[in-house]
Protein backbone atom coordinates (compact mmCIF):
# COMPACT_ATOMS: atom_id res chain seq x y z
CA UNK A 1 0.00 0.00 0.00
CA UNK A 2 1.28 3.49 -0.87
CA UNK A 3 1.35 6.41 1.52
CA UNK A 4 -1.51 8.78 0.70
CA UNK A 5 -1.56 12.47 1.55
CA UNK A 6 -4.12 15.23 1.68
CA UNK A 7 -2.29 17.93 -0.26
CA UNK A 8 -4.95 20.59 -0.73
CA UNK A 9 -8.17 21.60 1.01
CA UNK A 10 -10.76 24.33 0.68
CA UNK A 11 -14.16 25.29 2.04
CA UNK A 12 -16.61 28.06 1.42
CA UNK A 13 -18.47 29.84 4.21
CA UNK A 14 -21.21 27.63 5.56
CA UNK A 15 -24.65 29.09 6.08
CA UNK A 16 -26.92 30.28 3.33
CA UNK A 17 -25.25 30.32 -0.07
CA UNK A 18 -26.34 31.93 -3.29
CA UNK A 19 -24.48 29.28 -5.31
CA UNK A 20 -26.17 26.08 -6.29
CA UNK A 21 -24.64 22.94 -4.80
CA UNK A 22 -22.94 22.25 -8.12
CA UNK A 23 -21.42 25.73 -8.43
CA UNK A 24 -20.16 25.66 -4.84
CA UNK A 25 -18.70 22.18 -5.30
CA UNK A 26 -16.85 23.24 -8.44
CA UNK A 27 -15.47 26.40 -6.84
CA UNK A 28 -14.12 24.70 -3.69
CA UNK A 29 -12.74 21.87 -5.85
CA UNK A 30 -10.73 24.28 -7.98
CA UNK A 31 -9.51 26.09 -4.86
CA UNK A 32 -8.37 22.80 -3.27
CA UNK A 33 -6.59 21.71 -6.46
CA UNK A 34 -4.87 25.11 -6.80
CA UNK A 35 -3.76 24.95 -3.16
CA UNK A 36 -2.28 21.48 -3.74
CA UNK A 37 0.05 22.62 -6.49
CA UNK A 38 -1.45 20.01 -8.81
CA UNK A 39 -3.45 20.64 -11.97
CA UNK A 40 -7.03 19.48 -12.65
CA UNK A 41 -5.59 17.10 -15.29
CA UNK A 42 -3.71 15.29 -12.48
CA UNK A 43 -7.00 14.14 -10.94
CA UNK A 44 -7.66 10.48 -11.69
CA UNK A 45 -11.10 10.20 -10.06
CA UNK A 46 -13.62 12.56 -8.51
CA UNK A 47 -15.62 11.34 -5.52
CA UNK A 48 -18.64 13.54 -4.88
CA UNK A 49 -21.12 13.63 -2.03
CA UNK A 50 -24.40 15.44 -2.49
CA UNK A 51 -26.86 13.50 -0.35
CA UNK A 52 -29.81 15.84 -0.88
CA UNK A 53 -29.05 16.89 -4.46
CA UNK A 54 -32.58 15.72 -5.18
CA UNK A 55 -33.77 18.86 -3.33
CA UNK A 56 -32.13 20.82 -6.14
CA UNK A 57 -33.53 18.47 -8.82
CA UNK A 58 -29.97 17.34 -9.52
CA UNK A 59 -28.47 13.87 -9.38
CA UNK A 60 -25.30 12.69 -11.13
CA UNK A 61 -23.50 15.92 -10.28
CA UNK A 62 -19.98 14.45 -10.60
CA UNK A 63 -19.70 14.81 -14.38
CA UNK A 64 -21.00 18.39 -14.12
CA UNK A 65 -18.29 19.27 -11.59
CA UNK A 66 -15.61 17.62 -13.69
CA UNK A 67 -16.90 19.40 -16.80
CA UNK A 68 -16.75 22.70 -14.93
CA UNK A 69 -13.15 21.93 -13.96
CA UNK A 70 -12.20 21.25 -17.58
CA UNK A 71 -11.67 17.52 -17.00
CA UNK A 72 -14.89 15.99 -18.39
CA UNK A 73 -13.22 12.67 -19.21
CA UNK A 74 -12.25 11.97 -15.60
CA UNK A 75 -14.49 9.34 -13.96
CA UNK A 76 -16.68 10.33 -11.02
CA UNK A 77 -19.23 8.80 -8.71
CA UNK A 78 -21.46 9.96 -5.91
CA UNK A 79 -20.91 8.46 -2.46
CA UNK A 80 -23.80 8.57 -0.01
CA UNK A 81 -23.61 7.65 3.66
CA UNK A 82 -26.03 10.23 5.10
CA UNK A 83 -24.12 12.79 7.21
CA UNK A 84 -20.94 10.70 6.78
CA UNK A 85 -21.12 10.89 2.99
CA UNK A 86 -17.98 12.86 2.24
CA UNK A 87 -15.82 11.03 4.79
CA UNK A 88 -16.98 7.85 3.06
CA UNK A 89 -15.93 9.48 -0.23
CA UNK A 90 -12.55 10.31 1.32
CA UNK A 91 -12.20 6.67 2.32
CA UNK A 92 -12.87 5.58 -1.27
CA UNK A 93 -10.27 8.07 -2.52
CA UNK A 94 -7.79 6.74 0.03
CA UNK A 95 -8.39 3.17 -1.11
CA UNK A 96 -7.83 4.08 -4.77
CA UNK A 97 -4.71 6.18 -4.16
CA UNK A 98 -3.11 3.98 -1.50
CA UNK A 99 -3.99 0.92 -3.55
CA UNK A 100 -2.16 2.32 -6.56
CA UNK A 101 -5.16 2.51 -8.91
CA UNK A 102 -4.86 6.28 -9.33
CA UNK A 103 -2.28 8.88 -8.34
CA UNK A 104 -4.60 11.67 -7.22
CA UNK A 105 -8.27 12.04 -6.37
CA UNK A 106 -10.62 14.93 -5.77
CA UNK A 107 -13.09 14.53 -2.88
CA UNK A 108 -15.85 17.09 -2.70
CA UNK A 109 -19.02 17.38 -0.65
CA UNK A 110 -21.72 19.94 -1.26
CA UNK A 111 -25.20 20.57 0.07
CA UNK A 112 -27.86 23.20 -0.41
CA UNK A 113 -31.08 23.06 1.59
CA UNK A 114 -31.67 26.69 2.54
CA UNK A 115 -34.34 27.12 -0.13
CA UNK A 116 -36.46 24.68 1.89
CA UNK A 117 -38.35 25.66 5.02
CA UNK A 118 -37.63 24.02 8.42
CA UNK A 119 -40.46 21.50 7.99
CA UNK A 120 -39.20 20.36 4.59
CA UNK A 121 -35.56 20.29 5.70
CA UNK A 122 -36.45 18.33 8.88
CA UNK A 123 -38.39 15.88 6.73
CA UNK A 124 -35.53 15.49 4.22
CA UNK A 125 -33.06 14.78 7.04
CA UNK A 126 -35.43 12.24 8.59
CA UNK A 127 -35.37 10.01 5.50
CA UNK A 128 -31.85 8.95 6.53
CA UNK A 129 -33.44 7.11 9.49
CA UNK A 130 -35.39 3.84 9.09
CA UNK A 131 -38.58 5.13 7.46
CA UNK A 132 -41.15 2.44 8.43
CA UNK A 133 -39.65 1.70 11.85
CA UNK A 134 -38.47 5.13 13.05
CA UNK A 135 -39.49 8.09 10.87
CA UNK A 136 -43.09 6.93 10.42
CA UNK A 137 -43.33 6.50 14.19
CA UNK A 138 -42.62 10.21 14.64
CA UNK A 139 -38.82 10.35 14.68
CA UNK A 140 -36.84 13.36 13.51
CA UNK A 141 -33.08 13.71 13.94
CA UNK A 142 -33.40 15.95 16.97
CA UNK A 143 -35.90 13.36 18.23
CA UNK A 144 -33.53 10.42 17.76
CA UNK A 145 -30.63 12.23 19.44
CA UNK A 146 -33.01 13.54 22.12
CA UNK A 147 -33.88 9.91 22.82
CA UNK A 148 -30.19 9.05 23.13
CA UNK A 149 -29.69 12.10 25.38
CA UNK A 150 -32.57 11.02 27.63
CA UNK A 151 -31.14 7.49 27.95
CA UNK A 152 -27.71 9.00 28.74
CA UNK A 153 -29.29 11.39 31.26
CA UNK A 154 -31.05 8.49 32.98
CA UNK A 155 -27.82 6.47 33.21
CA UNK A 156 -25.47 9.36 34.03
CA UNK A 157 -27.44 12.24 35.57
CA UNK A 158 -25.85 15.60 34.75
CA UNK A 159 -26.89 19.25 34.91
CA UNK A 160 -27.87 20.99 31.64
CA UNK A 161 -24.82 23.26 31.98
CA UNK A 162 -22.63 20.32 30.91
CA UNK A 163 -24.20 20.05 27.47
CA UNK A 164 -24.40 23.86 27.45
CA UNK A 165 -20.62 24.09 27.86
CA UNK A 166 -20.18 22.03 24.69
CA UNK A 167 -22.38 24.45 22.73
CA UNK A 168 -20.60 27.48 24.21
CA UNK A 169 -17.15 26.04 23.39
CA UNK A 170 -18.07 25.27 19.81
CA UNK A 171 -19.66 28.68 19.25
CA UNK A 172 -16.50 30.32 20.65
CA UNK A 173 -14.40 28.36 18.15
CA UNK A 174 -16.74 29.11 15.25
CA UNK A 175 -16.53 32.82 16.09
CA UNK A 176 -12.89 32.54 14.97
CA UNK A 177 -13.53 30.47 11.84
CA UNK A 178 -14.28 32.38 8.62
CA UNK A 179 -15.91 29.20 7.18
CA UNK A 180 -18.43 28.98 10.03
CA UNK A 181 -22.18 29.45 9.80
CA UNK A 182 -22.48 31.02 13.28
CA UNK A 183 -19.52 33.35 13.86
CA UNK A 184 -20.64 34.47 17.29
CA UNK A 185 -20.24 33.39 20.87
CA UNK A 186 -23.17 32.47 23.08
CA UNK A 187 -23.57 32.68 26.86
CA UNK A 188 -24.86 30.06 29.28
CA UNK A 189 -27.96 32.23 29.78
CA UNK A 190 -28.62 32.19 26.04
CA UNK A 191 -28.18 28.41 26.02
CA UNK A 192 -30.40 27.76 29.06
CA UNK A 193 -33.16 30.08 27.88
CA UNK A 194 -33.37 28.57 24.39
CA UNK A 195 -36.51 26.52 23.72
CA UNK A 196 -36.70 22.72 23.95
CA UNK A 197 -36.64 21.14 20.49
CA UNK A 198 -36.52 17.46 21.53
CA UNK A 199 -36.13 17.05 25.28
CA UNK A 200 -33.66 17.31 26.86
CA UNK A 201 -32.12 19.02 23.80
CA UNK A 202 -32.63 22.76 23.40
CA UNK A 203 -32.28 24.87 20.30
CA UNK A 204 -28.61 25.55 21.12
CA UNK A 205 -27.89 21.82 21.47
CA UNK A 206 -28.73 21.39 17.78
CA UNK A 207 -26.61 22.02 14.72
CA UNK A 208 -28.20 24.26 12.09
CA UNK A 209 -29.33 23.34 8.59
CA UNK A 210 -26.49 24.82 6.54
CA UNK A 211 -25.54 25.16 2.92
CA UNK A 212 -21.89 24.62 2.18
CA UNK A 213 -19.18 22.91 0.21
CA UNK A 214 -15.71 21.60 0.99
CA UNK A 215 -13.08 19.72 -1.00
CA UNK A 216 -9.74 17.98 -0.51
CA UNK A 217 -7.18 16.54 -2.88
CA UNK A 218 -5.71 13.15 -1.98
CA UNK A 219 -2.48 12.14 -3.73
CA UNK A 220 0.18 9.46 -3.47
CA UNK A 221 3.36 10.56 -1.72
CA UNK A 222 5.49 9.49 -4.68
CA UNK A 223 3.27 11.40 -7.12
CA UNK A 224 3.49 14.71 -5.26
CA UNK A 225 7.27 14.75 -4.79
CA UNK A 226 7.55 18.40 -3.71
CA UNK A 227 4.41 19.45 -1.82
CA UNK A 228 3.64 23.17 -1.78
CA UNK A 229 1.73 22.90 1.51
CA UNK A 230 2.29 20.83 4.63
CA UNK A 231 0.55 17.59 3.65
CA UNK A 232 -1.65 15.52 5.94
CA UNK A 233 -0.35 11.96 5.92
CA UNK A 234 -3.39 9.67 6.13
CA UNK A 235 -2.36 7.25 8.89
CA UNK A 236 -5.79 5.63 9.10
CA UNK A 237 -8.97 5.58 7.06
CA UNK A 238 -11.48 3.33 8.79
CA UNK A 239 -15.21 2.85 8.48
CA UNK A 240 -17.79 0.79 10.31
CA UNK A 241 -21.51 0.21 10.46
CA UNK A 242 -23.88 -0.78 13.21
CA UNK A 243 -27.53 -1.62 13.78
CA UNK A 244 -29.46 1.36 12.46
CA UNK A 245 -32.56 1.08 14.60
CA UNK A 246 -32.28 2.17 18.22
CA UNK A 247 -34.91 -0.38 19.12
CA UNK A 248 -32.51 -3.22 18.28
CA UNK A 249 -29.35 -1.91 19.96
CA UNK A 250 -28.08 -3.51 23.15
CA UNK A 251 -27.91 -0.06 24.79
CA UNK A 252 -28.50 3.58 23.93
CA UNK A 253 -25.44 5.02 25.67
CA UNK A 254 -23.16 5.21 22.64
CA UNK A 255 -22.82 4.54 18.93
CA UNK A 256 -21.38 1.06 18.24
CA UNK A 257 -20.13 2.17 14.79
CA UNK A 258 -17.94 4.84 16.41
CA UNK A 259 -16.39 2.29 18.74
CA UNK A 260 -15.65 -0.12 15.89
CA UNK A 261 -14.35 2.49 13.41
CA UNK A 262 -12.28 4.17 16.12
CA UNK A 263 -10.65 0.92 17.22
CA UNK A 264 -9.92 0.01 13.58
CA UNK A 265 -8.37 3.43 12.94
CA UNK A 266 -6.10 3.28 15.99
CA UNK A 267 -4.96 -0.21 14.93
CA UNK A 268 -4.22 0.99 11.37
CA UNK A 269 -2.28 4.00 12.64
CA UNK A 270 -0.48 2.02 15.36
CA UNK A 271 -1.63 4.72 17.76
CA UNK A 272 -3.69 5.09 20.91
CA UNK A 273 -6.01 7.89 21.97
CA UNK A 274 -3.18 9.46 24.00
CA UNK A 275 -1.26 10.01 20.74
CA UNK A 276 -3.90 12.39 19.31
CA UNK A 277 -3.31 16.15 19.71
CA UNK A 278 -6.69 17.48 18.55
CA UNK A 279 -9.81 16.23 16.85
CA UNK A 280 -12.96 17.09 14.98
CA UNK A 281 -15.89 14.91 16.06
CA UNK A 282 -19.46 14.61 14.85
CA UNK A 283 -21.41 16.97 17.12
CA UNK A 284 -24.70 17.24 15.24
CA UNK A 285 -26.09 17.66 18.76
CA UNK A 286 -24.09 18.44 21.90
CA UNK A 287 -24.83 14.98 23.32
CA UNK A 288 -23.22 13.48 20.21
CA UNK A 289 -19.87 15.13 21.03
CA UNK A 290 -20.03 13.84 24.62
CA UNK A 291 -20.76 10.30 23.45
CA UNK A 292 -18.22 10.39 20.57
CA UNK A 293 -15.22 11.23 22.73
CA UNK A 294 -16.21 8.33 25.01
CA UNK A 295 -16.81 5.83 22.20
CA UNK A 296 -13.46 6.77 20.59
CA UNK A 297 -11.71 5.84 23.83
CA UNK A 298 -10.68 9.28 25.10
CA UNK A 299 -12.97 9.34 28.14
CA UNK A 300 -14.64 6.63 30.24
CA UNK A 301 -18.37 6.13 29.63
CA UNK A 302 -20.43 8.72 31.46
CA UNK A 303 -17.63 11.30 31.76
CA UNK A 304 -17.42 12.76 28.23
CA UNK A 305 -20.29 15.07 29.05
CA UNK A 306 -18.12 16.88 31.63
CA UNK A 307 -15.09 17.48 29.38
CA UNK A 308 -16.08 20.86 27.96
CA UNK A 309 -17.28 22.35 31.27
CA UNK A 310 -14.03 21.20 32.92
CA UNK A 311 -11.99 22.89 30.18
CA UNK A 312 -10.37 19.74 28.80
CA UNK A 313 -11.76 20.04 25.26
CA UNK A 314 -11.66 23.81 24.81
CA UNK A 315 -9.36 25.17 22.11
CA UNK A 316 -6.37 25.68 24.43
CA UNK A 317 -7.20 22.70 26.65
CA UNK A 318 -5.41 19.37 26.99
CA UNK A 319 -7.42 17.82 24.13
CA UNK A 320 -9.09 20.39 21.85
CA UNK A 321 -12.29 19.08 20.27
CA UNK A 322 -13.95 20.83 17.33
CA UNK A 323 -11.63 23.83 17.03
CA UNK A 324 -13.55 24.62 13.81
CA UNK A 325 -16.77 25.11 15.75
CA UNK A 326 -17.98 21.64 14.83
CA UNK A 327 -21.26 20.81 13.17
CA UNK A 328 -22.88 22.63 16.07
CA UNK A 329 -21.63 26.11 15.14
CA UNK A 330 -19.53 25.85 11.99
CA UNK A 331 -22.67 24.31 10.52
CA UNK A 332 -23.78 21.02 9.01
CA UNK A 333 -24.16 21.02 5.23
CA UNK A 334 -24.68 17.24 5.37
CA UNK A 335 -22.47 16.08 2.50
CA UNK A 336 -19.78 18.73 3.03
CA UNK A 337 -19.33 18.02 6.74
CA UNK A 338 -16.91 15.07 6.62
CA UNK A 339 -14.52 16.78 4.22
CA UNK A 340 -14.79 20.09 6.08
CA UNK A 341 -13.44 18.37 9.21
CA UNK A 342 -10.32 17.57 7.16
CA UNK A 343 -10.17 21.18 5.95
CA UNK A 344 -9.87 22.20 9.62
CA UNK A 345 -6.99 19.74 10.14
CA UNK A 346 -5.34 21.09 6.97
CA UNK A 347 -5.64 24.68 8.19
CA UNK A 348 -4.32 23.78 11.66
CA UNK A 349 -1.36 21.85 10.13
CA UNK A 350 -0.56 24.73 7.77
CA UNK A 351 -0.84 27.62 10.21
CA UNK A 352 -3.99 28.89 8.48
CA UNK A 353 -6.33 28.60 11.51
CA UNK A 354 -5.73 32.21 12.45
CA UNK A 355 -7.05 33.07 15.90
CA UNK A 356 -8.18 29.52 16.67
CA UNK A 357 -4.85 27.68 16.72
CA UNK A 358 -4.69 24.57 18.89
CA UNK A 359 -1.58 24.13 21.11
CA UNK A 360 -0.24 20.99 19.39
CA UNK A 361 -0.77 19.98 15.76
CA UNK A 362 1.28 16.80 15.46
CA UNK A 363 -1.62 14.39 15.02
CA UNK A 364 -5.34 14.80 14.43
CA UNK A 365 -8.43 12.59 14.29
CA UNK A 366 -11.67 13.21 12.41
CA UNK A 367 -14.90 11.38 13.25
CA UNK A 368 -18.00 11.58 11.07
CA UNK A 369 -21.28 9.76 11.71
CA UNK A 370 -24.06 8.79 9.31
CA UNK A 371 -27.49 9.36 10.85
CA UNK A 372 -27.60 7.88 14.38
CA UNK A 373 -24.59 5.67 13.81
CA UNK A 374 -25.65 3.34 11.02
CA UNK A 375 -22.33 4.35 9.50
CA UNK A 376 -19.17 6.01 10.77
CA UNK A 377 -15.77 7.10 9.44
CA UNK A 378 -12.64 7.77 11.47
CA UNK A 379 -9.48 9.21 9.92
CA UNK A 380 -6.14 9.86 11.60
CA UNK A 381 -3.59 12.29 10.19
CA UNK A 382 -0.02 13.22 11.02
CA UNK A 383 2.85 15.18 9.53
CA UNK A 384 5.47 13.58 7.29
CA UNK B 1 -42.61 -18.39 -12.62
CA UNK B 2 -42.52 -18.35 -8.86
CA UNK B 3 -40.45 -15.96 -6.80
CA UNK B 4 -37.44 -18.04 -5.84
CA UNK B 5 -35.67 -15.36 -3.84
CA UNK B 6 -35.58 -15.88 -0.08
CA UNK B 7 -38.40 -14.13 1.78
CA UNK B 8 -38.96 -13.00 5.34
CA UNK B 9 -41.89 -14.29 7.39
CA UNK B 10 -43.73 -11.08 6.63
CA UNK B 11 -43.14 -7.94 4.56
CA UNK B 12 -42.74 -4.37 5.83
CA UNK B 13 -46.20 -3.68 4.41
CA UNK B 14 -47.59 -6.51 6.57
CA UNK B 15 -46.08 -4.87 9.67
CA UNK B 16 -47.74 -1.55 8.78
CA UNK B 17 -51.04 -3.22 7.93
CA UNK B 18 -50.72 -5.20 11.17
CA UNK B 19 -50.83 -2.15 13.39
CA UNK B 20 -53.08 -0.06 11.17
CA UNK B 21 -55.78 -2.61 10.46
CA UNK B 22 -55.06 -5.81 12.36
CA UNK B 23 -54.49 -4.00 15.65
CA UNK B 24 -51.43 -6.09 16.37
CA UNK B 25 -47.67 -5.62 16.36
CA UNK B 26 -45.88 -8.10 14.13
CA UNK B 27 -42.26 -9.02 14.73
CA UNK B 28 -39.67 -11.74 14.49
CA UNK B 29 -37.84 -14.04 16.87
CA UNK B 30 -34.37 -15.40 16.10
CA UNK B 31 -34.32 -19.18 16.64
CA UNK B 32 -30.55 -19.05 17.18
CA UNK B 33 -30.13 -16.36 19.85
CA UNK B 34 -33.75 -15.70 20.84
CA UNK B 35 -33.57 -11.97 19.99
CA UNK B 36 -37.04 -10.55 19.38
CA UNK B 37 -37.40 -7.53 17.11
CA UNK B 38 -40.03 -5.57 15.24
CA UNK B 39 -37.57 -4.51 12.54
CA UNK B 40 -37.93 -6.22 9.18
CA UNK B 41 -34.98 -8.22 7.88
CA UNK B 42 -33.88 -11.56 6.46
CA UNK B 43 -31.60 -12.31 9.41
CA UNK B 44 -31.22 -11.43 13.06
CA UNK B 45 -29.61 -7.97 13.44
CA UNK B 46 -27.82 -9.19 16.57
CA UNK B 47 -26.35 -12.59 15.65
CA UNK B 48 -26.96 -12.96 11.91
CA UNK B 49 -29.09 -16.06 12.50
CA UNK B 50 -31.41 -16.97 9.59
CA UNK B 51 -34.96 -18.30 9.43
CA UNK B 52 -36.43 -15.84 11.90
CA UNK B 53 -39.78 -16.99 13.24
CA UNK B 54 -42.95 -14.96 13.12
CA UNK B 55 -43.70 -13.48 16.52
CA UNK B 56 -46.68 -11.37 17.54
CA UNK B 57 -45.28 -8.77 19.95
CA UNK B 58 -46.82 -7.75 23.26
CA UNK B 59 -49.02 -4.65 23.20
CA UNK B 60 -47.88 -3.19 26.51
CA UNK B 61 -44.51 -2.47 27.99
CA UNK B 62 -42.15 -0.07 29.68
CA UNK B 63 -40.58 3.16 28.36
CA UNK B 64 -36.82 2.72 27.93
CA UNK B 65 -36.08 6.20 26.56
CA UNK B 66 -38.14 9.06 25.21
CA UNK B 67 -38.04 12.61 23.97
CA UNK B 68 -40.68 15.33 23.83
CA UNK B 69 -40.65 16.68 20.29
CA UNK B 70 -41.74 20.24 19.63
CA UNK B 71 -40.54 20.45 16.01
CA UNK B 72 -42.05 17.51 14.10
CA UNK B 73 -41.65 16.06 10.64
CA UNK B 74 -44.29 16.69 8.00
CA UNK B 75 -46.54 13.70 8.79
CA UNK B 76 -46.89 14.85 12.42
CA UNK B 77 -47.27 18.57 11.78
CA UNK B 78 -50.57 18.96 13.60
CA UNK B 79 -49.72 16.71 16.55
CA UNK B 80 -46.68 18.41 18.14
CA UNK B 81 -45.69 18.40 20.86
CA UNK B 82 -45.67 14.65 21.28
CA UNK B 83 -43.38 12.05 22.83
CA UNK B 84 -41.22 9.73 20.71
CA UNK B 85 -40.58 6.57 22.70
CA UNK B 86 -38.55 3.37 22.72
CA UNK B 87 -40.67 0.72 24.46
CA UNK B 88 -39.54 -2.61 25.91
CA UNK B 89 -42.55 -4.81 25.24
CA UNK B 90 -43.86 -7.44 27.62
CA UNK B 91 -42.78 -10.82 26.30
CA UNK B 92 -39.66 -9.40 24.67
CA UNK B 93 -38.63 -7.05 21.90
CA UNK B 94 -38.39 -3.30 21.65
CA UNK B 95 -40.29 -1.00 19.34
CA UNK B 96 -40.37 2.75 18.71
CA UNK B 97 -43.57 4.71 18.68
CA UNK B 98 -45.14 8.04 19.45
CA UNK B 99 -47.50 9.34 22.12
CA UNK B 100 -49.69 12.28 21.07
CA UNK B 101 -51.25 12.53 24.53
CA UNK B 102 -47.93 13.41 26.17
CA UNK B 103 -47.68 17.20 25.93
CA UNK B 104 -44.91 18.02 28.40
CA UNK B 105 -41.58 16.59 29.55
CA UNK B 106 -43.16 15.98 32.95
CA UNK B 107 -45.91 13.91 31.36
CA UNK B 108 -43.74 10.81 30.94
CA UNK B 109 -40.81 9.13 32.64
CA UNK B 110 -38.39 6.33 31.81
CA UNK B 111 -39.91 3.18 33.27
CA UNK B 112 -43.55 4.25 32.79
CA UNK B 113 -45.99 1.57 31.62
CA UNK B 114 -47.54 2.22 28.20
CA UNK B 115 -49.80 0.33 25.81
CA UNK B 116 -50.33 0.23 22.06
CA UNK B 117 -53.27 2.26 20.76
CA UNK B 118 -54.67 1.39 17.31
CA UNK B 119 -55.23 4.65 15.40
CA UNK B 120 -56.02 5.99 11.96
CA UNK B 121 -52.96 8.25 12.24
CA UNK B 122 -49.55 7.14 10.94
CA UNK B 123 -47.10 5.22 13.09
CA UNK B 124 -47.19 2.94 16.10
CA UNK B 125 -49.02 4.88 18.77
CA UNK B 126 -48.80 4.40 22.53
CA UNK B 127 -50.63 5.81 25.57
CA UNK B 128 -49.87 5.62 29.26
CA UNK B 129 -51.59 2.78 31.10
CA UNK B 130 -54.50 4.14 33.10
CA UNK B 131 -53.20 2.44 36.23
CA UNK B 132 -49.62 3.58 35.69
CA UNK B 133 -49.52 5.57 38.92
CA UNK B 134 -51.13 4.06 42.02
Amino acid sequence: MREAWVVGAASNRFGKMADTGREAATRVSLAAIEKSGLEPKDIGYTFVSNCFGIAEHQAHVGPLINGGLGIPDVPSCTVESACASSSAALHEAFVQVAGGFIDAALVVGSEKLSHLDTLAATSYFAIAADYPFETRNGATFPGLYGTLASAYQAAFPHPPEMLGAIAIKNHANAARNPHAHFQREISMDTYLSSPIIASPLRLYDCCPFSDGAAAVVVAAKEFVKKPVTEPLVIRASARAGSITDMQDRPDLLGLPATKIAGAKAFRQAHMEPKDIDFMEVHDCFTIAEAVAIEDLGFFPKGTGVKAALEGVTVRDGRLPVNSSGGLKAKGHPVSATGVSQVVEVFEQFNGLAHGREVPKTGTALTHNVGATGGSCSVHIFSHR
Amino acid sequence: MTDELPRAGHAVADFVQGYEEGHKLRGFRCPKCGFVSATWGMACPRCGGRNREERELGQAGRVVAFTLLTVPGDEFLNDAPYAYVVVELDGGGRITGWMPTVKSVDGLAVGDRVHFVPSYKPGVQFAKEADASP
